[in-house]
């Protein structure tokens, strides 16, 4: 197997920008990464795609999008799944060796479309839609159950939610609540693309473990506060990196509200049962840039986060969101219908150095597993 | 495919094709699936990764079926996600569960490509729908049309003529008489063919496929995990993907619209990894093509002929069994059965058991090596897979 | 009281309805595209590595993945590539048969979609074959433009 590598990676957060069409957001953000990861379109073997057709309003949404992806005449797959899935294909790519040079790109623009009602058809017709259910009130679901069960979730919510700054003032940016969810805790509806460039050639961050994991459909069926997908996910991809949860310096998150986020901290052993809401409210280790609060669009945000992960690992970024050199990041990305596919993906830091010609060479800072 | 690992399918499941089918999908799905592992010898126990495949969801109605069907082909707990790449899901998905495995993360996978589109009362909408909105839309174009845009020009550069196309479909519609799973089981001569109902010109009813609902799943694992067991060992396996628009492809230098540039690119390359100069050379080819126009245009990247003898190729009933040359379609292919989200599984699976053995009345008897094409959005998805014997 | 496994109990289906409405942001280069039709102009963009002149008009070409930079009007006069006669009956579009086709319009390396007109279609096999001639056709703008692709329709030179 090779080792795999993190090149460059971009996010383009916006709302309604009506200068650019979907497709001019995508081609923005993929020369953003690729301009960061020093390649061009031609030196892609492979191009694997996060998109939902019903969330872009195309029936078949990568036949007239893919091309804004780089993808003509390329070796181009599309997954209608969260970009951490498609990142997790991608390494998988340049993993095998079957590939040198991958873009994995993801996208959702929920300025286009009605986001509710989308999110509303997720749901079984015949069990579930007749109960008005959405995302949203899935979240309520968890959120009702945490308040009930851990004292720490009621008494933190608040200044957890006060860290992730104002909100748009846009009402269409913020969903219908279920309660007992409020406002703060609410996503932020938006645009998003996001792209990153995986090659086996060295450079500044290596993917050093992945992992995944599936719950049931039917709600009744979920261990709704305990995320056993991404317990599980968070586990293979930590013991992949030969890395212990407490090593994690950098995490980012997915999760569709602050509840939700809470839960996953808990869940990747972050913080103890009934006290990721805690976290939450003490520093900024866990989502920086705000979360669920900075943008949000299905299916875009596993790769959302994946990229967030890497940047703040190029920066240095340490474990309160401050420059304290840190090494390993945990980042993770969730499926629809309420998060039924979890997957979890570590990256790590190398010690990236300039010889005396000024070429760039790599060193590991702990030993690449049989690379 | 430089993967360290070899792959191959080792077991193979399928409901019939229908128009509509009764049952839920995860009931459709747990039986496809189910029979999938007992032909295999594995059990759910053995499977790392399950692998959806499903096209628009509007055909459904129902947003991210997958969730729901998943379960049933055995996903909690393990690693899962949906390939949507359109006409080439089914193909996609398995390509996926086949990079995951070459990664080493895991011994075997189910795939499981799916369609429920007897669910939607607007067929032509929701086809009309996956046309740029910006450009496109306005002139309700639909996959029939957008077909029929292909085949008038197939018969402006180089003579092909409805008569030609409807021997092919004949021969389509005479293989699928010996395949119990597919929908259309009558033996439709040319004759009738020419005479069915004008849908766009110069497309007819019975020169394009029917709406079809169906599952089918495949076990696909490291070939020493088949044993003594025969197995379709994959040979050879790529996927291109070209531009959108249409009108970009029309006199284009590296390859005209109609002569399907990335089914050639992509058939050079799994060809080559297979070793073999032709698809000529295999016993079986199942041909992923909605529209008997199609299929033809497929024969030039297949290199079965340069794209100008096509219509001489016809002539001769090129793909008959017992003609001495491959058996195109002895399944009898889109024509016959074409449930958008597994089909183009099914030319996989169709393959698979005929190296196997395992293709009963419609085996192709000795056949060793089978080539399955897919197809998908714009003719701007094209894949092309060698499978051989273990 | 258990029931037996199985028994008939009648197969149930429950309607469903899905309406979906989207609001498309056409960008700025379609915007402008759109806007050279109200001024009865078909406008191409330039790919600075490959020279091609895309129409309609993009923001990027995606074969060089690259931004477009010129602007060109190209010729409403064209060639016929490609075709068909539809027979689908969409709401909100005029009522079947229609020919729609891909035109070569004269300084584009592109061909563009839309309907055509000026042919008689009571006998689809004859108007067929009339098209397969790769006839010459103009595009004709409407008198009143709405921002669409349908805002200029191609017209036949010689009536078929």
């Amino acid at each position: 197997m090779r080792p795999v590598y993190l090149h460059g990676s971009a996010v383009s957060s916006t709302w309604r920008d009506a200068s650019r069409s979907l497709t001019d957001l995508i081609f923005d953000c993929v020369s953003s990464a690729l301009r960061q990861a020093g390649v061009t379109a031609a030196d892609l073997g492979a191009v694997v795609l996060a998109a939902h057709d019903l969330v872009d309003g195309r029936g078949l949404t990568s036949m007239v999008t893919a091309p804004a992806a780089a993808t003509y005449l390329k070796d181009e797959t599309r997954l209608g799944d969260d970009g951490a899935l498609a990142f997790v294909l991608g390494d998988a790519r340049v993993r095998s060796g079957s590939v040198g040079t991958c873009l994995v790109a993801a996208w959702g623009r929920a300025s286009e479309g009605p986001v509710d009602e989308i999110a509303h058809a997720l749901f079984d017709p015949f069990t579930a839609r007749p109960l008005a259910l959405t995302e949203i009130a899935v979240s309520g679901l968890r959120a009702a159950r945490c308040l009930g069960d851990y004292p720490g979730y009621g008494r933190w919510r608040d200044e957890a939610a006060a860290r992730r700054g104002p909100r748009p003032a846009d009402p269409a940016r913020t969903p219908a609540t279920a309660w007992p969810l409020r406002g703060g805790e609410l996503p932020v509806w938006a645009d998003l693309v996001a792209a990153a460039v995986l090659s086996s050639s060295p450079g500044q961050v290596r993917v050093a473990g992945v992992g995944m994991s599936t719950e049931p459909y039917d709600l009744g069926d979920r261990d709704l506060t305990g995320l056993p997908a991404l317990r599980a996910a968070s586990a293979q991809a930590l013991t992949a990196a030969g890395v212990d949860a407490a090593e994690v310096d950098v995490l980012e998150l997915d999760g569709l509200t602050l509840f939700d986020e809470a839960l996953a901290a808990e869940a990747v052993g972050a913080a103890a049962r009934g006290e990721g809401m805690t976290i939450l409210a003490s520093g900024d280790r866990v989502n920086p840039d705000g979360g669920y609060a900075a943008g949000y669009c299905a299916p875009a945000m596993g790769l959302v986060r994946i990229a967030r992960a890497a940047s703040r690992l190029r920066d240095g970024q340490g474990r309160d969101g401050q420059g304290r050199d840190g090494r390993v990041a945990l980042a993770t990305g969730s499926s629809v219908v309420a998060a039924q596919v979890q997957a979890a993906v570590v990256l790590e830091r190398t010690h990236a150095t300039q010889d005396a010609d000024g070429r760039q060479t790599t060193q590991d800072m702990q030993d690449a597993e049989g690379a | 495919m430089t993967g360290p690992a070899e792959l191959a399918i080792i077991g193979v499941g399928q409901t019939p094709s229908r128009r509509r089918h009764e049952g839920s999908t995860p009931e459709l799905v747990h039986a496809a699936v189910g029979e999938a592992l007992r032909h295999s010898g594995l059990g759910m126990a053995d499977i790392d990764l399950v692998i959806g495949g499903f096209a628009p969801d509007a055909l459904a109605g129902e947003n991210c079926p997958d969730k729901r069907f998943l379960p049933a082909a055995g996903a909690v707990g393990k690693w899962s996600m949906r390939v949507n790449t359109g006409g080439t899901t089914g193909i996609a998905a398995a390509y996926a569960a086949m990079d995951l495995l070459e990664a080493g993360h895991g011994d075997a996978a189910v795939v499981v490509g799916v369609e429920r589109m007897a669910q939607a009362r607007s067929v032509p909408a929701v086809f009309n729908s996956i046309f740029d909105p910006i450009y496109e839309r306005d002139t309700g174009l639909s996959t029939v049309s957008m077909a029929a845009l292909r085949a008038s020009r197939m018969m402006q550069r180089w003579g092909y003529t409805a008569e030609l196309w409807a021997r092919v479909a004949e021969r389509n519609f005479k293989h699928a008489t010996s395949n119990p799973l597919a929908q259309i089981r009558t033996a439709y001569t040319a004759a009738e063919v020419l005479t069915s109902r004008m849908l766009a010109w110069p497309i007819r009813q019975l020169d394009a496929c029917p709406i079809s609902e169906g599952v089918c799943a495949v076990v696909i694992a490291r070939t020493a995990a088949a044993g003594s067991r025969p197995a379709a060992v994959v040979r050879g396996r790529a996927t291109v993907t070209d531009t959108y628009n249409m009108g970009d492809r029309i006199g284009r230098r590296e390859g005209d619209l109609v002569e399907l540039l990335t089914l050639r690119l992509a058939a050079e390359r799994a060809l080559g990894q297979a070793g073999l100069g032709s698809a000529a050379g295999a016993d079986v080819v199942e041909i992923h093509a909605p529209f008997d126009h199609a299929e033809t245009m497929a024969y030039a990247p297949l290199r079965f002929c340069a794209a100008a003898e096509g219509p001489a190729l016809v002539a001769t009933g090129f793909g008959q069994r017992d003609g001495g040359g491959p058996v195109l379609n002895p399944s009898g292919g889109p024509q016959a059965a074409n449930p958008v989200g597994a089909t183009a599984l099914i030319r996989l699976a169709e393959c698979a058991l005929q190296v196997m053995g395992d293709a009963g009345q419609r085996q192709v008897p000795g056949a060793a090596t089978a080539v399955a094409t897919g197809q998908g959005g714009s003719t701007q998805f094209s894949t092309c897979t060698v499978l051989s014997r273990n | 009281m258990d029931e037996p496994a199985g028994g008939s109990v009648p197969p149930l289906t429950i309607d469903g309805h899905w309406a979906f409405d989207y609001q498309y942001f056409a960008g700025a280069a379609a915007s402008r595209f759109f806007a050279g039709l109200a001024a009865r102009r078909i406008m191409g963009s330039r790919c600075p590595q490959c020279a091609r002149v895309l129409v309609p008009a993009r923001a990027f070409c995606d074969a060089c993945f690259v931004e477009t930079t010129d602007w060109v009007q190209v010729s409403p006069h064209g060639t016929l590539e490609t075709f068909t006669i539809l027979t689908t009956s969409f709401p909100g579009l005029p009522e079947p048969p229609l020919v729609v086709g891909y035109v070569a319009l004269e300084g584009a390396s592109t061909a563009v979609l839309n309907f055509v007109d000026g042919i008689d279609l009571t006998d689809p096999d004859a108007a067929g074959a009339r098209l397969l001639q790769r006839p010459r056709v103009t595009a004709r703008f409407r008198d009143s433009c709405q921002g669409r692709i349908t805002d200029f329709v191609f017209t036949l030179d010689e009536p078929a």
